[in-house]
């Protein structure tokens, strides 16, 4: 089975640990298949303006910079550890309401996709570039800091379809309404800090490539989550 | 103005103590390679061939660049033991990584479950230990690093019949918490300078476990690893009874890396808790000389029972200068000396957190005076003399108290 983790911020949002030194992080603790999904944040409100003012999101201009830095540290992650680097970002839809936010993780991302399209525009524009698309932390968390981001299930009669996979955990979180509903889920670390290592991960027993890793979320055969501890 | 007076005095007698610890670090990271190249030279293909134990569990910080330093030394023979108690250890996969990215070195994974002691460390060790089956056996904590010439370095020691046992001077580095800081930090001052004080001006081995090279024939001399397994600080013990036995305990300048990177601030004040509780039952009366060579914590004491004035005030910082000083000159002089492969750089600036390292650590040498249980690695003991250890009973008043606290934990959670 390959121990994976699909939800990993670094300095290019706001993770605490810089590109090179989490992907060491997880390549040292043996994991198989990592994604790098630092936010995208909407910029058509204050807290998403504030956000891209302290450089806690991806751009449209640093977009390819944050590509390519994340293509040149798979190869080094291939090369020294035999784990597969997925590049990514996190669609951070912000809004002062949690009945409006969500946010949407697409992996195996190739072009910018600004987070203030509207959703069914931002799905479009994934399914075009065949990425996976995953919606993270859907329900209530016990979280006090984090607000919660409840669009995405609120409205899950209309987008379900367009969605590859749910956040059934994440970090420490279960949301069981995820195993109710039968969608296929998977279970990320939402890794801000190194002490987030430990926490709710994905097994995935398939092929370690992009391709193989994508079909086997799609299909949810042969995935299972496991909370890694130390 | 009597306290601070003794404080004062006290205070400068540490300074002086500290200076001495940090001189005979200076001393023997410069002195001793003339003494090891000498030994090459007389002996230049001695390689025997020796066996590496290496005990893992759980995930220590930067595990597969550590594991990996073992697998490429420059050294003809010598096989590799990984010892586990568990598959599902998450160390065991990066273990496999690591023996599956290093095809022609012998390299083994001994998992097999042994509660003959109650030392976790020695019951992870005793099966490999069986397995071993070259004359020299290399114990190595797994979060130590190690550049390629390592074994060749410390292999040297062993070509004079008379030596038992082979330790290194240990070194942190990585720190990139404030916990991992204040560990390197600790280890960088406090550990090197007392090691090598011992060694070279009071000639008492003070072995740590991070690196012990023995001859098999005279460990099992001394009863094997068997005979060490209640014993919680066994590197210590191992230490002293080889050099009872009439061999000598050799420390190797060869400085050697503990890569201590996202420590809490909680598992450094638990190991140091743990320590000290160790060396208060190995050293009994020794153990106060500690609270000496702590100059800062000292001298801190008058701000404490007399309030800030210019003088508390000063007094402090004047010893905290010195002592920031003195660490980051040890520092130094080990960054120069030591090999390493491992990439980072550590500013100057963390050589200011010095102080509040030394008043916490000040403020823990308490702690064994009044609890001799020591809990690692999930486990609780008893902790009595030389650090013989005796299961701690579920009925006593502590086990009553680690309830509450954990209910309360739990209800908080």
């Amino acid at each position: 089975m390959l121990l994976c983790d699909f939800h990993i911020h670094t300095t290019f949002s706001d993770g605490s640990l810089e590109l090179r030194k989490t992907i060491d992080l997880f390549g040292q603790a043996g994991f198989d298949v990592i994604a790098i999904t630092d936010h995208v944040v909407n910029g058509d409100n204050v807290m998403g303006k504030f956000a891209r003012q302290f450089n806690l999101s991806i751009r449209g201009d640093n977009f390819d910079e944050y590509l390519q830095a994340i293509r040149m540290e798979a190869e080094r992650a291939c090369g020294k550890y035999g784990m597969l680097v997925i590049p990514g970002v996190e669609i951070s839809k912000n809004y002062v309401s949690k009945e409006e936010s969500a946010h949407l993780l697409l992996l195996d991302i190739k072009e910018f996709i600004p987070a203030c399209m509207n959703y069914d525009e931002i799905f479009l524009e994934a399914k075009r570039q065949n990425t996976l698309t995953v919606a993270c932390h859907p329900h209530h968390t016990p979280d006090m800091v984090n607000k919660d981001t409840l669009y995405l299930w609120n409205n899950r009669d209309k987008y379900a379809k367009y969605i590859d996979a749910w956040e059934i955990a994440n970090r420490d979180d279960v949301f069981n309404v995820i195993s109710l509903k039968k969608y296929p889920y998977v279970a990320n670390s939402d890794f801000h800090k190194a002490r987030h290592l430990y926490s709710w991960k994905t097994l995935l027993n398939c092929d370690k490539n992009v391709e193989s890793v994508k079909n086997c979320i799609r299909h949810n055969k042969g995935v299972a989550i496991t909370l890694f501890r130390n | 103005m009597t306290v601070f007076i003794i404080c004062a005095v006290i205070s400068i007698a540490g300074i002086i103590l500290y200076l001495l610890q940090a001189g005979a670090a200076y001393s023997l990271i410069k002195k001793k390679k003339v003494s090891v190249c000498l030994t090459a030279m007389h002996e230049p293909d001695y390689t025997p061939q020796v066996s590496i134990l290496k005990p893992l569990k759980g995930l220590d910080d930067n595990l597969f660049d550590n594991l990996s330093s073992f697998c490429n030394q420059n050294y003809p023979s010598y096989e590799i033991l990984f010892c586990l108690q568990d598959i599902n250890d998450p160390a065991y996969k990066v273990a496999r990584r690591v023996q599956e990215r290093s095809p022609g070195r012998n390299i083994s994974i001994v998992v097999e479950k042994c509660n003959i002691g109650l030392n976790p460390k020695v019951n992870n060790l005793i099966p490999a230990y069986r397995r071993a089956r070259h004359p020299y056996v290399l114990i190595s904590d797994s979060n130590v690093m190690v550049d390629e010439n390592y074994l060749q370095e410390i292999m040297r020691f062993t070509a004079d019949p008379s030596v038992g046992l082979v330790s290194n001077l240990i070194r942190g580095i990585g720190g990139r918490s404030l916990g991992a800081l204040f560990e390197n930090l600790h280890l960088n001052s406090f550990i090197i300078g007392s090691v090598s004080f011992l060694d070279r001006v009071l000639g008492m081995p003070c072995v740590i476990g991070k690196s012990m090279l023995m001859k098999k024939d005279d460990l099992e001399a001394l009863g094997g690893l068997d005979a060490f397994k209640d014993i919680l600080a066994e590197d210590f013990i191992i230490g002293r009874e080889m050099q009872r036995s009439g061999k000598k305990v050799v420390l190797s300048n060869y400085v050697i890396s503990n890569v201590n990177e996202y420590w809490g601030v909680k598992r450094f004040l638990n190991r140091h808790t743990r320590w000290g509780k160790l060396r208060w039952n190995i050293g009994g009366a020794k153990y106060i000389s500690e609270l000496l060579v702590n100059p800062v914590f000292i001298a801190t004491l008058p701000i404490l029972f007399m309030g800030p004035s210019q003088g508390t005030l000063s007094l402090a910082a004047f010893i905290s200068l010195i002592k920031v000083l003195g660490d980051s000159m040890i520092g130094r002089t080990i960054e120069s000396s030591a090999a390493s492969t491992y990439n980072h750089k550590q500013s100057s600036l963390v050589y200011f957190l010095a102080p509040i390292k030394d008043i916490l650590i000040g403020i823990l040498w308490f702690v064994p005076l009044l609890s001799s249980t020591v809990v690692w690695r999930g486990n609780r003991y008893i902790i009595g003399k030389d650090s013989r250890l005796s299961p701690c009973s579920e009925n006593e008043a502590w086990s009553w108290g680690f309830r509450i606290t954990e209910r309360r934990r739990a209800r908080v959670a």
